[in-house]
């Protein structure tokens, strides 16, 4: 463990950016994704991130799921500064910390429902006899219990992204990201998904980071960040909800 | 540790690996025909190697030979500078120098043998350039030539006294002479001379190249002599009582024919060195067969590798999942690592029960024999072929960044 040079002050922030920059060098030209980004999330927030097209929301995103490092600043999570670790140890937050949800929904192909909620665990400390319930735990909070022997391609769009919530709840993770969990699902099926986030976070108090152009589905949020040209351009506007 | 567990990350290896079984099988291909290969030389290496230590062995171990020049070089090989053959004819021994011998080595048998080119005519056919050897009774029971029950017999001494006209044959040389019916009591003429046939030898077997017993002649030692025109001696043969003798006697022998030969003129050597001497030559061409057979595990390898830099390709998005979801770099490279080493390894088990196969089927005709030591070594360096093969291929995947592979399509 890493001793953290800063203090818990404020237990209620579980996660802080410091003075973001994320900067890609071509030739002589250099680029900011984003540009001096801070931002605090509380403990059981959902959050949108939402921005035009090319406005840094996905690097943003990628820098606080650590799979990217910033040029310079500053990540916390729960107090801990985490933008010096070692890949190893970042593997071992993400896997046990964070939960992720992807738009195209990363399931792995010919790998029945039960197997790929499971995959997490391969990497983590659970105890062997204890995966399968645990995964069958999680397939029936997504309402998948009759489907666990199906594979991918035997599922819905929708059944397979909450296959995937499924996949990124079974390490029990404090924040849950979703990089546009809805963009490849019809309207009923993206309301399921929403529902199912909103579900998680009101029941089980879990953090949802939620990134969309939408504007419409960044408003079910607690809170919405809009990002413009890899700078904050509003971050405490308070949807009502 | 956060590390999945080995049997975790075989399991998942095996089920990607089934997952593409026709791909798998011809991945392997190279690899299954590369161990079969090395399987199946070194499997008849073996057999001919065992083979002819069976021969010598049913000459038995208490055997020393004296033969004409120098057949083996100062580091236990055969002499390459100078061939046998040529000293075959240069160098000759005498009746003096075997009765030398038996003063020299009492209690041992001694066995002078000449060797003629005859021809033999039987009623119904000739044999040209048959090789007659001429011996005395002792040979037939030192060599072990002796005709088994219902074949006739060996002649006696007093028949070796009187140079009676008696002959021995061999399987095939009799079977030439008389196609049909039996050769035992006919008579036939060699090189002019009436002879009768007393017995029959059992069926020995040729050896790859050497001579072939089976169609010698076998008649007193007079006889010969008469055939040839000289009282010329070309091999003696020595049994000792024991085999523990066989040093003692050697270099007794060795003094004896010293008092008279030059040292390069003539070789004293036993059953167990000459049979040394062919296993190294046998050993050395085997090692180079399976050596050359182990140039396309080589390239079956070379076939691992292109397909596991295939496989990392097109399971770009599944390494970004899998890191995104914990898996750090080693577990990544462990994981493509585990499946080339079972690619290779499906394909050693086939190549080995391939090769197997292959060398009893061969067995029918030729020698062949597998060992235990073959499968491990051919099973052993496919699995290396694997790794070796396979690290290129983990690295490039366990080096992948997160969201490049995420974003891969």
């Amino acid at each position: 463990m890493i001793k953290s040079s800063l203090s818990k002050n404020n237990s209620e922030v579980v996660l802080e950016l410091r003075d973001i920059f994320k900067t890609y060098t071509s030739g002589n030209t250099t680029f900011n994704a984003l540009d001096g980004v801070s931002l605090k999330i509380k403990k059981g927030e959902f959050v949108s991130i939402t921005g035009p097209s090319g406005s840094g929301k996905s690097t943003l995103m990628h820098i606080v799921g650590l799979l990217d490092n910033p040029t310079s600043g500053q990540v916390l999570l729960e107090g801990r500064d985490i933008s010096k670790l070692k890949e190893e140890q970042l593997a071992k937050i993400r896997n046990v910390t964070l939960g992720f949800v992807f738009q195209q929904f990363n399931l792995l192909a010919k790998t029945s429902s039960l197997e790929n909620v499971m995959l997490p665990l391969l990497y983590s400390d659970v105890p062997k006899n204890k995966r399968e319930s645990l995964a069958l735990e999680m397939l029936a909070k997504v309402g998948l219990i009759d489907k666990l022997k199906n594979t991918p391609a035997q599922l819905s769009g929708g059944q397979q992204q909450r296959v995937a919530i499924a996949r990124a709840l079974v390490n029990d993770p404090k924040i849950i990201l979703a990089d546009e969990p809805t963009g490849n699902l019809d309207s009923k099926s993206g309301k399921d998904v929403m529902e199912l986030f909103h579900q998680l976070n009101r029941k089980e108090g879990r953090n949802i980071v939620l990134v969309t152009h939408d504007m419409d589905l960044a408003k079910e949020a607690d809170r919405i960040i809009i990002i413009k040209d890899g700078k904050i351009e509003m971050k405490n506007l308070k949807s009502k909800f | 540790m956060f590390k999945p567990s080995l049997d975790d990350l075989i399991k998942s290896s095996v089920r990607s690996i089934l997952k593409n079984k026709g791909r798998t099988i011809l991945t392997s291909l190279g690899i299954i025909i590369g161990v079969t290969s090395v399987i199946l030389l070194t499997s008849i290496g073996n057999g001919l190697k065992g083979y002819i230590s069976d021969q010598f062995e049913s000459l038995g171990s208490n055997t020393i030979f004296i033969a004409p020049g120098k057949i083996f070089d100062d580091k236990g090989g055969f002499n390459s500078s100078s061939g046998p053959s040529s000293r075959f004819i240069s160098t000759t021994f005498s009746q003096s120098d075997v009765a030398d011998l038996k003063r020299a080595l009492r209690g041992s048998t001694i066995v002078p043998m000449s060797i003629g080119i005859v021809n033999i005519k039987s009623s119904k056919t000739t044999k040209t350039n048959v090789t007659i050897v001429g011996s005395t009774y002792q040979y037939a029971s030192s060599a072990n030539y002796q005709p088994s029950t219902g074949n006739g017999r060996s002649f006696t001494k007093e028949e070796e006294d009187k140079k009676s006209d008696v002959i021995v044959l061999g399987y095939s040389l009799a079977n030439d002479l008389f196609p049909s019916g039996s050769a035992l009591n006919k008579k036939i003429v060699v090189k002019s001379k009436n002879m009768k046939i007393i017995g029959i030898l059992d069926k020995k077997g040729g050896s790859f190249g050497g001579p072939d017993v089976d169609q010698y002649a076998f008649t007193p030692l007079g006889n010969v002599f008469d055939f040839n025109g000289t009282q010329n001696i070309n091999q003696i043969l020595i049994k000792t009582p024991s085999k523990d003798l066989v040093p003692q006697v050697k270099i007794e022998a060795k003094n004896a024919m010293l008092k008279k030969f030059n040292k390069d003129a003539f070789t004293v050597f036993d059953s167990s060195q000459l049979l040394s001497s062919i296993n190294t030559i046998i050993g050395t061409l085997t090692v180079a067969l399976a050596g050359i057979a182990a140039i396309s595990l080589v390239v079956g390898g070379i076939g691992i590798m292109n397909i596991m830099l295939v496989t990392v390709s097109e399971r770009t998005r599944e390494i970004g999942l899998r890191k995104a979801i914990g898996a750090y770099p080693n577990a990544i490279l462990i994981q493509f690592l585990i499946e080339a080493i079972i690619l290779s390894s499906i394909g050693g088990f086939i190549g080995v029960l391939l090769g197997s196969l292959g060398a009893l089927a061969i067995n029918n005709f030729f020698p062949a024999r597998v060992t235990i030591s073959s499968i491990l070594i051919a099973f052993g360096v496919s699995a290396l072929v694997g790794i070796i093969f396979g690290v290129a291929p983990a690295r490039r995947a366990s080096r992948l960044s997160p969201i490049e592979a995420l974003r891969y399509e």
